[in-house]
């Protein structure tokens, strides 16, 4: 009986959809509520920071608050500009969304708990997270608006200013590991807390965390939507649940770059002293615990920074990061050739 | 010329003027209360305090005295205002601080002058004085506890009006300003007591606590009441006239304005059309304009002209009568007139129908004498002037016809016009008195012109001026002395009847008869509505009044306050009235509706703006370019001779209160018109009871 | 040597991290903030809240309609008619207050003689349509009768400073 399931789930294509949509479930919709008190979290953090309480009408401590955000996006109307693009308006908040969660596939939640262990992970996440920018500069330019436009531009510019140090931060690290896939990447971090990338590689943790509050728009680079000259930047003309759409996915696409640099500086799923009783508890536990960490600085950051001027944020990006991520990976490269600690595959 | 200095300028004044005077040419205002240009001097506010050198070391009252040569005068030395300061206070010792509650609040002299010269608390700790309120009757309102004793009111019912019942007695605090025996004024000008009041002593009771000075809305205008076309000032908040105040025009009406002038007013609020009316079985329907005028075109399409008659009334402005008189021609109708009461005055030249003298010869005229006219009732502002030329002295004034107490004593030379011809025949002393006078007045009434016999009383007094020499050159002793608004422009713009035409009379008899199939009234109201038959009657205007009652169709038009428009007074002054408000309703402005009524009826007048139709008014009568002025009028032969009847001469107004469409729905003039029997009759017991 | 130090600081990223530590230190400080439906701050006798028209003791109303109140309004809100009562006293027959039009100055109730408009302590009179906010005459008398004895203990703690 038991065998018959297993060969079921496991040679039968209905059963193996079964479990595939089961796994995309999975991890979907932990993400989502994720994402809903991400929301509630970061106005707790940055209410604390200003001495403020944080939502606290609705639900006990205004946990339910989310909730009601949510509720209020969704029976909200959804207004479509009458000059708009009228099909890339809609579809335009769907791209950004839908990439934000593709990503999620080649995460490794714990050893082996991963949909897709792909050799090429780390690829595909550059690849992907790349095309999530095609949803903004949709948006702006369906919105037929000057400020949507103007957001737009800015966001497309600053992602591609910042992918340029990203990938040489990620160069870094698979030079380390010797691999693209991302569990493999985890296993080569084994060990105490401070044998983890970043340590080692610190100037390269901070430019990958610089860089993922900036491809996310995070203050202090939310330049795209930055209220005082956009309105709301590129999604100045959403409403209702074509926003909400926006919403989840930067938030959802925060979420992931923590768990990336989890994945890549902070040893994954692993426990940071690998003793008992720490290595009793689960893995995906302490990689849960790692990207609320991650997150926990995004919006502390954002309490605590003012807004950067473009051409501070550009010169940054190309003049700065650029030059300091291409020395540190020629630098690592010849530390490992010449120091022999080239990794064996 | 005497030189004095004011506050150190030097200057050189007329003599006999008062320093007070002499300080407003310096361009000084002295503050007064008790002080009026048109009032004589009385003295007794002390509020105009100034030094003068040389003199004794004390302040003077600048209002009494006249300046003299080499005189210094000061007027902001620490004296003059430590005296303007302490007299100030002596006023608001009994004045109570009914500011908030008073209607002069926001308009009021010592208001106005207790910011300059008052102190911010009373030192006077006792009770102030209180004062019961007099009875004024239903205009002026009295609130006596604020009375600071002016006097100005005094003087006024005594000079101006010439009705002797206002007065003060008691001395010092307890001086109370009252009327002898407890009654409502009889002047017709009473309304002016309460501009004069320089405190809320006197308030306009109709307009009691309605608006704040503040909140209206000013508009300069004239008055349509009488012929005098007096200049008032219409206050509006929103769309309803709150009051009118009288313009300062030293040619027309100085600063006075008569009671219906100032309080007819609500009557703009009764009664009013403001939707046009078809009549269907019988009644008046409701209906669009489009509806009312496809009632008139079925009708009048299918007439004659001849057939057509059209009346203007006495209110028009210049510019609808003459898109009456263009639709008319066009329609090919000669009945048109615009003499509802049938005063013959037709085909002279402009000096046989206008107040040649002006109103401003009266002043200059030294024997006057009035024929069929009451000037009290038909102009009241007019007569003051007449009685202020009277107490100037030297001035015999003769009246013939019905002459009331006129508020100046008049020969009463005969009733009717066979008197006049004997005054012409010279057979009358007071033809000597006129024949000495260098500028004799002959002030020519209705009650002598609209009557069978008019032509031949206007050739009798055409020639009486002739025989005076009372036409000059500098000098045209000829005086018609109207009693509509609208009749000057009307004669004007020849709205009488064209070759072959009916005049009013006979308008109505054409009617009567059959004759006349349709008739367009222009807001006239005055003629005898039961004699117009069977025709069909088109009635234009912006009261339910007589006309409407009888019309056919009713298209609701504008009154005087709600449509800019041209009118012409007695004197043939051109001025212009200004919109205070709009129409009620649908109701537009009267030449509009007939430029509309000659599109549908295919003659379509040729002009579509207020200006064209003022340049066609210039073009028909140039007289109408020069606005404020008097045109001087021409003189040549007018009238008929012919058989004079024995009928007395009678003035055409029997109540002065109610005399057009406006003061006949009006409540504050029928409140007028209840004193004034009220008093009557309690004359009538007072003089059975004293036997 | 200052460049170095300059440089080293910069690298070293220490203004980022002094701004990151004060921003930690004052999430641990306690809430300046009051926890508005459950508690509430102090209100100043001179607070300007929601209208109301005043009566004296005996019930008559004070409003003597002079319209100071309506002259002096900068937003022109408030709307007055009046005409004599039938004792021949002068007052309001309409008194209307556009709350969405006014702002709050307070020179109304300067304005005043008679201290009969009021603005008094009331901030919680929000509503779900706009008309219920154009407030009219009897609508302001019953504000007036319902907070008449806070509104008469604030003119009195605030009358020494007039």
């Amino acid at each position: 009986m038991t065998a018959d399931l297993i060969r079921f789930f496991t040679t039968n294509w209905i059963g193996q959809a079964i479990v595939i949509v089961a796994q995309c479930l999975a991890v979907t919709i932990p993400l989502l509520v994720a994402v809903a008190y991400m929301t509630y979290v970061d106005r707790k953090v940055w209410a604390s920071i200003q001495l403020r309480r944080g939502p606290n009408v609705v639900g006990p401590f205004g946990l339910l608050q989310p909730m009601a955000d949510g509720l209020k996006l969704v029976l909200k109307e959804t207004i479509v500009p009458s000059s708009a693009n009228g099909v890339l308006f809609i579809i335009a908040p769907m791209i950004a969304f839908m990439t934000a969660l593709v990503a999620w596939a080649v995460v490794p939640f714990d050893d082996g708990w991963v949909i897709a262990d792909i050799n090429v992970g780390i690829l595909y996440l550059f690849a992907i997270s790349s095309l999530g920018v095609y949803g903004i500069i949709i948006a702006g330019w369906a919105s037929n608006s000057k400020y949507a436009f103007l957001g737009a531009l800015r966001s497309a510019a600053q992602m591609v200013s910042y992918e340029v140090s990203i990938g040489f931060v990620l160069i870094t690290v698979l030079l380390c590991v010797g691999s693209l896939n991302l569990s493999k990447v985890v296993l080569a971090q084994s060990g105490w807390f401070f044998n983890w990338f970043w340590l080692p590689l610190l100037p390269m943790f901070v430019i990958f965390f610089v860089s993922a509050l900036a491809e996310t728009n995070r203050t202090p680079f939310d330049l795209p939507m930055s209220e005082a000259e956009l309105v709301a930047g590129f999604h100045t003309e959403y409403s209702a649940m074509t926003f909400g759409l926006f919403f989840l996915g930067e938030y959802a696409n925060m979420i992931l770059l923590s768990a990336l640099g989890a994945v890549l500086f902070l040893g994954g799923w692993m426990s940071p002293i690998p003793y008992a009783p720490f290595t009793w508890v689960p893995g995906i536990v302490w990689f849960a615990f790692k990207i609320a960490f991650l997150l926990f600085i995004f919006s502390w950051t954002k309490g605590t920074l003012p807004r950067y001027r473009y051409d501070q944020l550009m010169r940054l990006g190309w003049k700065v990061f650029l030059p300091v991520s291409l020395g540190w990976v020629v630098l690592t490269a010849a530390v490992l050739q010449f120091g022999g600690w080239v990794p064996k595959l | 010329m005497p030189k004095i200095k004011i506050d150190g300028v030097e200057m050189e004044v007329p003599a006999g003027i008062t320093i007070l005077q002499a300080c407003e040419l310096a361009g000084l205002e002295i503050p007064r209360f008790c002080y009026h240009e048109r009032l004589s001097i009385a003295g007794n506010c002390r509020m105009c305090l100034v030094e003068v050198k040389p003199g004794p070391p004390k302040p003077q009252a600048s209002c009494a005295l006249p300046v003299a040569d080499k005189q210094e005068i000061f007027t902001t030395t620490p004296m003059v205002q430590k005296a303007r300061k302490g007299v100030m206070e002596f006023l608001l010792i009994n004045h109570p601080l009914d500011c908030p509650i008073c209607d002069q609040g926001g308009e009021c002299d010592l208001q106005d002058q207790a910011m300059g010269y008052g102190f911010d608390r009373s030192r006077f700790h006792e009770n102030k004085r209180a004062v019961p309120d007099k009875e004024l009757g239903p205009l002026v309102k009295t609130s006596m506890n604020r009375c600071i004793h002016c006097t100005r009111c005094i003087r006024f019912a005594t000079e101006v009006a010439g009705t002797e019942e206002l007065g003060a007695t008691g001395r010092g605090e307890s001086m109370e300003v009252t009327t002898y025996v407890e009654h409502a004024l009889t002047s017709e000008l009473s309304g002016n007591l309460v501009d004069l009041c320089p405190v809320g002593a006197l308030t306009s009771k109709p307009y009691a606590f309605e608006a704040r000075s503040w909140e209206l809305a000013k508009t300069e205008s004239v008055d349509v009441l009488d012929a005098l076309g007096s200049n008032i000032r219409i206050d509006t908040r929103g769309a309803q006239v709150m009051r009118v105040l009288p313009r300062l025009n030293d040619d027309v009406n100085e600063e006075w304005i008569s009671d219906k002038t100032r309080h007819a007013i609500d009557g703009l609020r009764y009664q009013r059309l403001d939707r046009p009316y078809v009549r269907k079985g019988g009644k008046l329907v409701e209906a669009t304009w489009d509806q009312a005028f496809t009632a008139i075109v079925d009708r009048l399409g299918k007439l004659e002209g001849s057939k057509i008659a059209a009346i203007a009334g006495d209110q028009c402005d210049a510019e609808s009568m003459l898109a009456l008189k263009d639709l008319m021609t066009a329609l090919g109708s000669p009945n048109i007139d615009c003499r509802q009461d049938g005063a013959k005055l037709e085909g002279g030249p402009r000096g046989s129908y206008i107040f040649n003298a002006g109103i401003r010869g009266i002043d200059q005229a030294d024997a006057i004498l009035l024929i069929g006219t009451n000037p009290r009732w038909e102009a009241p502002v007019l007569n003051a002037r007449i009685r202020k030329r009277y107490l100037h002295g030297g001035c015999p004034i003769a009246g013939i016809g019905l002459v009331d107490d006129l508020s100046y004593p008049v020969e009463r030379l005969g009733m009717g016009p066979a008197t006049l011809r004997e005054l012409v025949d010279g057979k009358l002393g007071f033809f000597e008195k006129l024949k000495a006078a260098k500028n004799p007045l002959i002030i020519l009434g209705m009650g002598a012109l609209a009557r069978s016999d008019g032509a031949a009383v206007l050739a009798l007094a055409r020639d009486l001026a002739d025989k005076l020499g009372a036409v000059r050159e500098d000098w045209n002793g000829f005086a018609v002395l109207h009693t509509a608004a609208a009749r000057v422009g009307g004669l004007d713009l020849g709205l009488v009847p064209g070759e072959g035409g009916r005049d009013v009379e006979g308008i109505l008899a054409g009617c009567e008869r059959g004759e006349i199939g349709a008739v367009y009234l222009l807001a006239a109201d005055e003629i005898d509505t039961k004699r117009l038959g069977k025709a069909f009657v088109i009635y234009q205007g912006h009261h339910g009044d007589a006309g409407a009652n009888r019309a056919d169709v009713v298209l609701p038009g504008a009154a005087y306050t709600e449509k800019p428009g041209t009118y012409v007074n007695t004197e043939g002054r051109v001025q212009l009235a200004r919109r205070a408000a709009y129409p009620p309703g649908d109701a537009r402005e009267d030449w509009a509706i007939l430029r509309a009524l000659s599109e549908r009826l295919g003659k379509t007048l040729p002009y579509d703006t207020l200006d064209q139709v003022r340049d066609r008014l210039i073009h028909i009568n140039k007289s109408f370019a020069a606005i404020d002025q008097q045109q001087a009028g021409g003189w040549g032969t007018f009238g008929a001779m012919g058989p004079i009847g024995d009928a007395m001469f009678a003035s055409p107004i029997g109540n002065f209160y109610m005399t057009c469409a406006i003061s006949r729905s009006s409540r504050t003039m029928a409140e007028c018109i209840a004193s004034r029997e009220e008093f009557a009759k309690r004359s009538l017991e007072r003089a059975r009871r004293m036997g | 040597m200052a460049s170095l130090d300059r440089t080293a600081r910069s690298f070293l990223l220490s203004e980022l991290v002094t701004g990151f530590a004060l921003t930690l230190k004052y999430m641990f400080k306690p809430k300046v903030t009051v926890n508005y439906p459950y508690e509430k701050g102090p209100l100043s006798p001179r607070f300007r809240g929601e209208h109301a028209l005043r009566r004296y003791p005996n019930g008559e109303e004070r409003c003597i309609a002079c319209k100071l109140c309506e002259a002096i309004c900068p937003a022109q809100a408030i709307t007055i008619e009046a005409e004599p009562r039938d004792d021949g006293s002068r007052r309001t027959t309409r008194y209307d207050i556009d709350m969405t039009k006014c702002i709050y100055c307070g020179f109304c109730q300067e304005a005043c003689p008679v201290d009969a408009i009021v603005e008094g302590p009331n901030f919680e009179f929000s509503t779900e349509t706009r008309e219920e906010l154009m407030y009219n005459k009897d609508k302001l008398l019953a504000n007036g009768d319902r907070w008449e004895p806070m509104l008469a203990a604030n003119l009195h703690a605030d009358a020494p400073y007039r």
